[in-house]
Order: C-alpha cells, then sequence, then structure tokens
C-alpha cells in the first residue's frame, strides 16, 4: 500500500467500504432464508453508507474524522470467527461482521502507526475510530439478544 | 357489560361492603406483611422438596386482610391474564377458599403454577396500592394465589368448569407449554375441538423440563393439565409438528386454524473457544435431563455429569434454577459467574435470596472468555475476564465493560450456560410464507395471527423468552384471535 496524499487514503477506505458491501451482498444472494437474505442486504446498505460518509469527506476537502474514544466492548476480541455459509444463523452474522470491523479498525491502526506525518496519521486514526463506531453497534446487538440473561 | 362495571358490581356486593367496613383502612396498613415459610436452606440444598411451603391459613386470612379492596384495583391492571385480584383475596378473608380459587380460574386455569413462578413483584404487586401510594410492602398477591389453589387441591374439590357447548371445529395447539394451555382453555370453553401437540414425551414444557421440583413439583403442573383434560382437550405427545406431520397434513385432517406456541427451546451459547469442551452444557440440556429425564438418578440410564466445581453462566431465573440443582446433586463449589452486579440480574430477587441462603457463591462483575479442556477434552478450567460497569444500555441495566488485563483462570469441571435462550427454530424455518424476524421470532399482529392466515403464535416463539403468565396471556388473546378468524370464515 503505498499512499502518496490524503486522496489516495480517502480512496482506498472507499474502496474497502464497497468491498466490505460486495461481500454482504453476495451473502445476501447466496443465503437460503429470507430474513437472513433482509439482514445481509442491510449490512451491505450500512456499509454503503459507510462509504457515503467517507466519499463526502474527500469531496468537501474537510478531513476531520472524530477521533473521540469509541467504547470497546471486545465481545468480538473472544467470539469463535463464524464461517459464511448459506445457512448462517443472525448470531453467526453479527460475529461475521465484529470481526471484519475489527480487522479492518486494526488495519487503519497500523497504518497510523507507519504513516510519514501526523496529518496521515490522524486520517488514519480517524478511519479506524468510525470503524470501531461500526463493530459496537454490532457488539451491542449481540450483547443485548444473546447475552440477554447474562 | 365491560370489565370496569364487572369489577363495580362484583365491589359493591354486601358481602365485600360488611368485610369493608369490618377493619379500618388504617388498621389494615398496620399489619405487617406475611413472610412465606420456608424450608431450611442447608436441609433442603440437599434434596428436591420445595422450597417456599406455602402460607398457613392463619398467615393467609391476616395477609388477605391487608387488601385494601381499591374502588381502582390497580393490581388487576400489572396481572397479563386480568385476574380479578381484589375479589379472590376478599374471598379469602371471608373464609371462603374455594371461592377464592374459582374467582382466580375465571381467567387463569393455573393458579397453583403461577402462584409459584410468576414475578408477582414486577406486575400486579408493582401495581398494588401499598407499593404505589403508600411505599409499603405490597400485599402478598402471589403468595395469596398459591394458598388458593393448593387449599382447593388440597381439599379434593377442584373446580373443573364445564363445557356444555361443542361445535366441532378442530383447532390445533402446537406445544404445550404455558401459552399452549392456557389457549386450549379458553377454546374448549368456546366450544372447539381442542387437541395439543407436544414434541415430548410430557405436557407443561418449560414448566416441567425448566423449572426444578424445588421451585415447581411437577405433580402440581400434572393437576392443573389434568384439569384440562376433563374439560375435554385431546393431548398427542412425541408429536413434533414439522416433522411427524406437516400444517397440510394437519389441515387435510380437518384443522381449522393452529396456534404454534413451541417456545424458545434453542439455548444461546457464547461463541468463545473451548465452549465444546465435554462437560459443558446448556441449561436447556441440563435442566432437562435432569427434571424431565430423570438425569441424575442412579437407575436411570440417561446419566449427567455434575461435578464439584460447578460454574454457571448468566444471572437469570434459569441459571440460579441450574446452579441450586447443581448443589442438590453434590457439588462443592456451586458459582454464578455474570458480567454485571446484583442489581442488574435478571432474576427474580427471592431466587437470588434463596441460592445464597443455599450456599451459592457469586462472582458478579466476571464474563468467561475461554474454556480449557484437559487431555480428554474435558473442562478443567476456565478463563475470567473481570468486569467493570459502564453507562445504562437499553434495557436500563449498566452496561458491563472489561478491566484491561484484569483476567484470572478458575478451576471448574462442569459448565452450564444459561446466558439465554431463542425461539425454537423448527416451524419458522420450515414455512417459507411464514413471517419471521431476523432473530427467528413469529411475526403476528394485535390478535397474534401471523402472515398465515390460519396460523397464530404467542408465547417465547413470538417473544424470543418471556415469563409463564406472559406466555399465558398471549395464549388467552390467541384464542379470542382465532374465534374471530372462525367466525369470519364462517360467515363467509
Amino acid at each position: 500500500m503505498d499512499f502518496k496524499n490524503i486522496n489516495d487514503i480517502l480512496d482506498f477506505a472507499i474502496k474497502n467500504e464497497q468491498q466490505a458491501a460486495d461481500f454482504y451482498y453476495k451473502l445476501s444472494n447466496d443465503s437460503v432464508e429470507k430474513q437472513m437474505k433482509e439482514t445481509f442486504l442491510a449490512f451491505a446498505k450500512e456499509e454503503e453508507g459507510h462509504k457515503a460518509r467517507i466519499t463526502k469527506v474527500k469531496e468537501s476537502g474537510e478531513y476531520t474524522l472524530e477521533e473521540k474514544k469509541v467504547l470497546d466492548l471486545k465481545l468480538g476480541d473472544y467470539l469463535v470467527p463464524a464461517k459464511t455459509s448459506e445457512k448462517m444463523t443472525y448470531q453467526e452474522a453479527l460475529i461475521l461482521a465484529m470481526k471484519r470491523e475489527k480487522a479492518a479498525y486494526k488495519l487503519y491502526m497500523k497504518l497510523s502507526e507507519i504513516a510519514p506525518n501526523d496529518t496521515l496519521k490522524n486520517l488514519f486514526k480517524g478511519l479506524a475510530n468510525e470503524e470501531a463506531k461500526h463493530k459496537l453497534r454490532f457488539e451491542i446487538e449481540y450483547d443485548d439478544i444473546i447475552y440477554a440473561e447474562n | 357489560m365491560d370489565i370496569t362495571d364487572y369489577l363495580k358490581e362484583e365491589r359493591n356486593k354486601e358481602w365485600r361492603k360488611t368485610l369493608r367496613a369490618n377493619i379500618k383502612p388504617k388498621d389494615r396498613t398496620a399489619i405487617e406483611k406475611v413472610k412465606m415459610p420456608e424450608e431450611n436452606p442447608n436441609i433442603r440444598n440437599t434434596n428436591n422438596i420445595e422450597v417456599n411451603k406455602g402460607l398457613t391459613k392463619e398467615q393467609a386470612l391476616i395477609e388477605a386482610s391487608r387488601c385494601l379492596d381499591c374502588a381502582d384495583p390497580t393490581c388487576i391492571k400489572g396481572c397479563p391474564v386480568n385476574i380479578n385480584i381484589p375479589k379472590f383475596i376478599k374471598n379469602i378473608e371471608n373464609n371462603d377458599f374455594l371461592a377464592a380459587a374459582a374467582t382466580i380460574k375465571e381467567t387463569n386455569s393455573f393458579p397453583a403454577v403461577c402462584g409459584r413462578v410468576c414475578p408477582q413483584e414486577i406486575q400486579c404487586e408493582e401495581q398494588c396500592f401499598y407499593t404505589q401510594k403508600l411505599h409499603l410492602p405490597s400485599v402478598a398477591i402471589g403468595y395469596l394465589e398459591r394458598f388458593a389453589a393448593d387449599f382447593e387441591r388440597n381439599s379434593g374439590k377442584i373446580s373443573v368448569p364445564e363445557v356444555s357447548y361443542k361445535n366441532n371445529i378442530k383447532i390445533a395447539v402446537i406445544g404445550g407449554g404455558p401459552a399452549g394451555l392456557a389457549t386450549a382453555t379458553d377454546l374448549i370453553k368456546l366450544g372447539y375441538d381442542v387437541t395439543i401437540f407436544e414434541a415430548l414425551h410430557e405436557i407443561g414444557g418449560v414448566l416441567k423440563y425448566g423449572i426444578p421440583e424445588f421451585r415447581l413439583p411437577n405433580e402440581i403442573v400434572d393437576i392443573e393439565v389434568n384439569n384440562l383434560t376433563k374439560m375435554g382437550v385431546k393431548f398427542v405427545k412425541n408429536f413434533i409438528v414439522g416433522k411427524t406431520a406437516s400444517f397440510d397434513d394437519l389441515r387435510n385432517e380437518g384443522f381449522k386454524a393452529f396456534f404454534v406456541a413451541s417456545g424458545a427451546g434453542l439455548p444461546n451459547f457464547m461463541n468463545i473457544l473451548g465452549e465444546n469442551s465435554i462437560n459443558i452444557f446448556s441449561s436447556n440440556e441440563y435442566l432437562t435431563r435432569i427434571n424431565l429425564m430423570n438425569a441424575a438418578k442412579t437407575q436411570f440410564d440417561t446419566p449427567v455429569f455434575s461435578g464439584k466445581n460447578v460454574a454457571v453462566i448468566g444471572g437469570g431465573n434459569t441459571a440460579m434454577d441450574s446452579v441450586r440443582t447443581a448443589k442438590r446433586l453434590g457439588a462443592e463449589r456451586a458459582m454464578i459467574i455474570y458480567r454485571r452486579s446484583r442489581e442488574e440480574m435478571p432474576a427474580r430477587i427471592e431466587e437470588v435470596k434463596h441460592a445464597i441462603e443455599e450456599g451459592i457463591e457469586f462472582l458478579n462483575l466476571h464474563n468467561p472468555i475461554e474454556y480449557i479442556a484437559d487431555e480428554n477434552r474435558k473442562v478443567k478450567a476456565m478463563k475470567l475476564q473481570k468486569m467493570e460497569l459502564g453507562e445504562p444500555d437499553s434495557s436500563g441495566r449498566r452496561r458491563p465493560i472489561p478491566i484491561d488485563g484484569a483476567i484470572e483462570t478458575i478451576d471448574v469441571d462442569t459448565v452450564v450456560v444459561a446466558v439465554g435462550v431463542s425461539p425454537n427454530p423448527l416451524i419458522p424455518r420450515n414455512l417459507s410464507n411464514l413471517q419471521v424476524s431476523k432473530w427467528g421470532t413469529i411475526i403476528v399482529n394485535e390478535n397474534m395471527q401471523s402472515s398465515v392466515e390460519d396460523i397464530f403464535a404467542g408465547g417465547d416463539i413470538v417473544r424470543g423468552g418471556a415469563t409463564v403468565i406472559l406466555a399465558m396471556g398471549d395464549g388467552r388473546r390467541a384464542a379470542l384471535g382465532i374465534n374471530e378468524f372462525i367466525k369470519s370464515k364462517i360467515k363467509a
């Protein structure tokens, strides 16, 4: 990954979000059950929502992505990864989504560490923070439903 | 007559007026709330005898006299099946215990069950005038309900509503748990030919497989179920609708409507490392095998291993039932592992109190993150993440947050996972035109009717895991819905 300027980074992030959306579109298409088709479709739309947000940042030229620390429930950290299949349950879908968001978070944090200057570092951190927020949204749903009595 | 007029008319009867005049309200409110007699904790934790012994006649009379017989009985609003609470309590005060039981049975055919397992403290008793206005302990409505039901049963004069009218229209109820039993009761009274199809070999659903005998003796359930048999409800056991026969098969046999009450029998696991190790059970399996299949008794051939160091994950009633069962099966350490603090526990206060008395250890603010197995793949230890409480979540409980680096390992030889349950997936997955939520619950309208017009549903298959009495409330609403549906079909 060779980033010459801020736009390269944002293009990379936009591409990442589209890839995530495509991944969920495929799962939606492959799923046997109607409600899981709808679930993955909704996940895909969420990813496209993230893409739109980053695209807006790029177009506006205002590179301020929030850096406030996002709550990390760390649920995803200890869950066994879910395997993709045409018969995934909603629980497995949430695990999959959490793990993907965490991986994206780690990637951006790694890139922020090796970024050559503070502007780029901060932008990567901001993008990592966005992924942390997405993960938290899935963790909260998992927490509320699967751990209802815990 | 609408419900308000009915309550008013009942309240204005002479015997109620006389009773009210007998004791001044300030003298009634000065009476201390009765205490439920209980078995000795150090003895009961070695056997299966029911913990709560029930009120004596003298206690019931005194407690009943605390009830003010309010003009606006808010307690009824807190009851999902709208029992005429003041009327049954005043019948107790009037020494007419059979009339008290009959009053409860006007709207609830399972008073001995509900008197034992309903969370009255967050339902009728929470709405009691004492709680709301006087900020005093409520009238012990649940204890009194149980007293009336037990008195009737022990008297040998159990009243069974007479079912004289029969319309010969066949209705299938799928699942013999609280929701299914409640629907069947109301439908049979309306004249329908009702058959309950039950997957297991016993009727009662969660009342039998989920709740241990020390909290709800099976005999109590059997007697109340038997009343339904007397009323004409038919039971078909070991029959799985969706496997043994399809909905179409049953339609061909003449069933005109269905009530799906297949419950939340699918346990949630946490999906953490090592959770597949031997001797890690779901609470559903652990309790079912012990409660329903005699697994803890050596003379039966389906033994369940229950070790010396037992950890139960969760803080609900099912977790309390599991951990107290483990103690009774000989655990030296029977522990609750719960992510939050005692204040956030979903279990009833009484169950937590009983567990503490019986020597259960509570590792609150701890969450399992990994299980470690020995060379035979049997669980031998678990890693626990210590937690602290953050901001309240959507349930109003403070959300647990892991404390960085605070991880400890404890020895365990048995683990029971009781973090929650999901709806039984068989029917939702097998009917393509049935509208189902992403969590697998059946979506219904206000009449409990699903997207398939002759299929109604209620209880945990709709709610995803709730209380016995809420399931019964669903069942009663569904019976009305089914009746309307059949009437509309006849008209058409």
